[in-house]
């Protein structure tokens, strides 16, 4: 292996946590390989973000300002680095769990004819080779993958899996020439924003989920004033969702997103094992419901039986006030 | 695909899903997919064509009768046990053949599958075709050879336009599938299931099975049960909060 390349999303210019942790995560591990690592960023604001990741330990940072990968749904991004690998030659290409990176992955590594391995929530180097951990079958078993017959090496990564460092490398910034003209036949028309500035519960830190017992769309104004208080994002059960209160995009659970904050504050939600298996490998858990036999209450590590509406919006108050003082 | 409710089991040998004791479901991300095609035979009308794929073991085609049952009109199943082994990538290697060779001009898929979240599939399928991938759609048109998406995003979505052929993987929020109805139950004994062998598809055998996979897994550990906290029933909500919040700033997550 030759190096280790992180392909890091931003928007904008602005690079979320989540692009710091995997561009740390490959300094780390070229470290460890003698290889030297670089991040990837691409599209309109590629300069920006790179100044970011000059922060982090990494080596080189690739910027493709002039891909066009907002316009035409990634498919920019997978000849970008489709050609930067081969120069580089065989790598390990870190891309995070999110929908356009597991779909960039994926494409690079049919490209390539590497190997994929999914929702790596660590990644060690055993003998000179990459080893995976990789939680399976909603978390109740941890898998250890590793890569044959695989030069190069393509890992998916969750959000929230590795420690980001402030520890600036070299951080040489290269810019990779503009690709050559290319009709692709996938356009994007309109990017329609409908709730502005939210993070997504597969990034967030910290998420608060609202479910049946919310008993209304209306009510999820509460989740909503205590996430932003936290800084975290919102979350929602089946029901919810089911219900027509919230958005799919906000769905915890077996038919939803899988999640991996550092705490989970679940309110009105029961926890049937479908929404369990989307979130246990929270760091923390915290419940709140009215119900004492609700299932939630067996796997969370703080529960509080009584009423949200009267609880959630106290303790919104306090954390506001904690924060104000501090 | 295994039932997503059964207890799962991994052979400690073959470090597989034990699929002998679980009974195989629809995976319910393609009952999305299943029922959006037929939405859009429906609007489009004329000789379009709803086929199911689906590559599974001889004990999948009662899964391909209920998909049928749905109102597809017939089915292709890669059935060969040499394909025992396959992982994700081999698998859309797999399934990119099998299209190719029964024709297509729009390919629909779930986004993900709920026992592996192996949601690279689609995207690894459409680029071994050399078409798009329009992922995580959440609405579905398609007029005059264009299909247009809203591709869900965390702020909103996305509108995304194609011109055919094209794989689409639809969200769950898409659409209600149908039941089966018992007439098209009655109807679904009577299509045609073409079963598709590795030499039909041209499959290089180097490529598939445990052989051919890029991936191995080494070892695997069962994730004890999370330990039940501390848990207080509260009537006065300052009381609830400023529990939780001590907690917090215990566990230094404010």
């Amino acid at each position: 292996m030759k190096a280790v390349v992180a392909f890091i999303e931003h928007e904008d210019g602005h690079v979320r946590r989540s692009g710091l942790e995997l561009a740390t995560k490959a300094a780390d591990l070229g470290r460890e390989l003698h290889v030297p690592a670089s991040a990837v960023v691409l599209g309109t604001g590629a300069q920006d973000a790179a100044q970011a990741l000059k922060t982090t330990p990494i080596d080189t940072i690739y910027t493709g300002a002039d891909v066009p990968v907002e316009q035409h749904l990634g498919d920019p991004a997978v000849d970008a680095l489709d050609v930067l690998l081969k120069q580089i030659g065989p790598a390990a290409l870190l891309v995070p769990a999110t929908n356009a990176g597991k779909d960039t992955g994926a494409r690079v590594a049919v490209r390539l004819d590497a190997g994929v391995i999914t929702e790596a929530s660590d990644i060690v180097v055993k003998d000179g080779a990459l080893i995976v951990q990789s939680p399976k079958f909603g978390g109740s078993v941890i898998s250890t993958i590793g890569f044959k017959n695989s030069p190069y090496q393509v890992i998916v990564c969750r959000a929230n899996s590795f420690a980001a460092r402030t520890e600036p490398g070299k951080g040489d910034i290269v810019s990779l020439p503009a690709p050559p003209a290319k009709q692709y036949p996938a356009r994007v028309e309109e990017k329609v924003v409908e709730e502005a500035g939210k993070i997504s519960v597969e990034e967030a830190g910290i998420i608060v989920s609202g479910g049946r017992g919310l008993g209304g769309p209306e009510h999820f104004d509460i989740i909503e004033a205590l996430a932003d208080a936290l800084g975290g994002a919102v979350g929602a059960s089946r029901a919810a969702v089911d219900a027509g209160w919230i958005p799919h995009a906000h769905q915890v659970g077996q038919t939803g997103k899988t999640v991996t904050p550092q705490l989970y504050i679940a309110c009105g939600i029961s926890g049937a094992i479908q929404h369990k298996v989307g979130m246990r490998s929270a760091g923390i858990i915290v419940a709140i419901n009215k119900d004492g036999n609700a299932p939630i209450f067996e796997f969370c590590d703080l529960g509080v039986v009584g009423d949200l509406f009267q609880i959630v919006p106290e303790l919104t108050r306090l954390v506001k006030e904690r924060k104000g003082a501090a | 695909m295994p039932d997503t409710s059964a207890e799962k089991a991994l052979d400690p040998k073959t470090k597989r899903l034990n699929r002998s004791r679980i009974e195989n479901v629809l995976n319910p991300f393609d009952e999305y997919a299943i029922e959006e095609a037929l939405r859009l035979k429906e609007s489009i009308g004329g000789d379009t064509t709803v086929t199911i794929l689906t590559m599974a073991p001889q004990s999948g085609t009662d899964i391909v009768r209920k998909a049928l049952g749905m109102g597809a009109d017939n089915a292709a199943m890669l059935s060969d046990d040499a394909v025992g082994g396959t992982d994700a990538m081999g698998t859309a290697y797999l399934l990119a053949l099998s299209l190719k060779h029964i024709g297509f001009d729009l390919v629909l898929s779930g986004t993900q599958s709920t026992d592996a979240i192996n949601s690279v599939v689609p995207a690894a399928i459409a680029e071994h075709l050399g078409i798009p991938a329009l992922t995580y759609a959440k609405k579905l048109s398609v007029q005059d050879g264009t299909v247009e998406i809203q591709r869900e995003t965390e702020s909103g979505y996305w509108r995304v336009a194609s011109q055919l052929p094209a794989l689409v993987s639809v969200t769950k929020g898409i659409n209600e599938p149908r039941y089966p109805t018992l007439k098209g139950i009655m109807g679904a004994k009577k299509k045609e299931i073409t079963m598709l062998t590795l030499a039909a598809i041209g499959a290089d055998s180097s490529l598939i099975g445990d052989a051919g996979a890029k991936t191995q897994v080494d070892e695997f550990a069962t994730v004890g049960a999370r330990a039940r906290g501390e848990v207080v029933t509260v009537s006065d909500p300052h009381e609830g909060a400023k529990k939780i919040m001590d907690f917090l700033i215990a566990k230094k997550l404010i």
